[in-house]
């Protein structure tokens, strides 16, 4: 990772720092436009646009109906027009409705023009459950956008990566996703924030390379995998690891697609242990797609077979002990752990 | 020495609010009219700024209900 540039000491939270970077793009570069729901008078349900309609004006800062498919072909078409439009999708859970968009055109314009068109568009969304909102508001279906080529993802777990790779995404020439789990954006809404989220973030601009996964904490006996809102959960279970004289290595995969999978084998190499998390589905999810790097790459590295903690395959629960009980966690890490050295 | 005050005016309702964090650590020298706490009201967010420049004093920690008008820190001069 890059050595911060000047810390301040400010903490901001994701919701905030994100924003900076989006800010700071705009008014360097004249063709960055925003459009999405709500965008303008709430300034994104996440916040994520709050004062750029006043800065920016109407003409770049656009509000729309409830038409994904209509907003994100306009985006495309003016990205292949030489723009370069962010996309604010609040709900990840709403994505279907945008697939042709996404997947055959915005997503393979670059490829199938022969390079003559590029595709300088981000998305914003929010993903991730856990404050009792349903199966329809609670997915994280990165996976799903994953498995597609010609989409970048970047999933933050904390502020200082937020700004980071929200500047990455704007300068790529890609379709670039930019997904924070709603739970550490640092809403005070949807519950109390994590800590580990909010980090000090540097006033100047940096840009995080993609593709660099983030080693939170050193260990050596088990690697804990996580992106987003789990390396906060493999954070804590590292501290409860640690009480029983266990010592696990927190490594974040920051994003998904390209995915680091020399940080991953690395990790694996040494400790010789692996739990994966994520709150995403398990059924042909990250968690698998982290496993297959130790499976191809040299499964004699592993001690003992490698624990995948993902949401189970059923649709997210209102009930708050039910979505509890699927929801990945500390405890549930834990145990993974315990299991990786025969405990 | 000036008082951080959660502003009247800083939302229209009689609600309570939540002071969810301070941008700075206690005794940070802040400048007049930066931000140095976030304040959630229902679903919005709203932005404290400093009153004063000088050495900010936390008196409300972060994730506490607080009201219009309440003293939630001080600026002491440096």
């Amino acid at each position: 990772m890059a050595a911060p540039v000047t810390d301040t000491g400010r903490s901001l939270t994701m919701a905030r720092a994100g924003r900076e970077a989006v800010i700071a793009e705009m008014r360097k570069n004249p063709n960055i436009f925003v459009i999405g729901e709500d965008v303008v008078k709430l300034g994104g349900v996440f916040g994520t646009t709050v004062g750029m309609a006043e800065e920016f004006g109407a003409q770049r800062v656009i509000d729309t109906p409830i038409s994904e498919t209509g907003f994100i072909g306009i985006a495309t078409g003016a990205a292949m027009a030489g723009m370069r439009p962010i996309i604010e999708i609040a709900f990840v859970d709403f994505i279907g409705v945008c697939f042709n968009q996404i997947f055959n055109f915005a997503a393979k314009t670059h490829y199938m023009s022969g390079g003559q068109f590029k595709m300088p568009l981000t998305m914003m969304i929010g993903y991730g459950g856990g404050y009792n909102d349903a199966a329809q508001h609670s997915q994280c279906l990165i996976a799903t956008l994953a498995h597609v080529p010609g989409i970048r993802i970047a999933t933050p777990a904390d502020s200082y990566d937020a700004k980071g790779l929200m500047h990455t995404c704007l300068r790529d020439d890609n379709l670039t996703i930019w997904m924070v789990h709603k739970r550490i954006w640092g809403l005070g809404w949807l519950g109390t924030a994590l800590k580990t989220a909010i980090a000090t973030v540097p006033e100047e601009e940096y840009a995080i390379p993609f593709g660099q996964a983030r080693i939170w904490k050193e260990g050596k006996d088990v690697t804990l995998v996580g992106y987003g809102i789990t390396v906060h959960a493999a954070l804590q279970a590292a501290e409860k690891l640690a009480a029983e004289g266990i010592s696990a290595e927190v490594l974040d995969l920051r994003t998904i697609v390209p995915l680091d999978r020399d940080a991953i084998f690395k990790s694996v190499s040494k400790t010789g242990r692996l739990v994966v998390a994520d709150e995403d589905y398990m059924n042909c999810g990250v968690t698998a797609e982290v496993l297959a790097v130790v499976a191809e790459r040299g499964p004699r590295v592993l001690k003992a077979p490698a624990v995948r903690v993902a949401y189970p395959d059923v649709p997210v629960p209102f009930s708050r002990p039910m979505e509890d009980y699927c929801l990945p966690d500390a405890d549930k890490l834990v145990a993974a752990a315990r299991k990786t050295l025969g405990k | 020495m000036t008082d951080i005050v959660a502003p009247a005016d800083l939302w229209d309702t009689d609600d309570e609010g939540v002071l969810f964090l301070w941008v700075y650590p206690d005794g940070t020298v802040v400048e007049k009219g930066k931000l140095i706490a976030e304040i959630t009201v229902e679903k919005a967010q709203l932005e404290l700024t400093a009153p004063a420049s000088g050495r900010l004093r936390i008196l409300v920690q972060p994730e506490s209900i607080i009201k219009k008008g309440q003293v939630l820190g001080k600026i002491e001069a440096v």
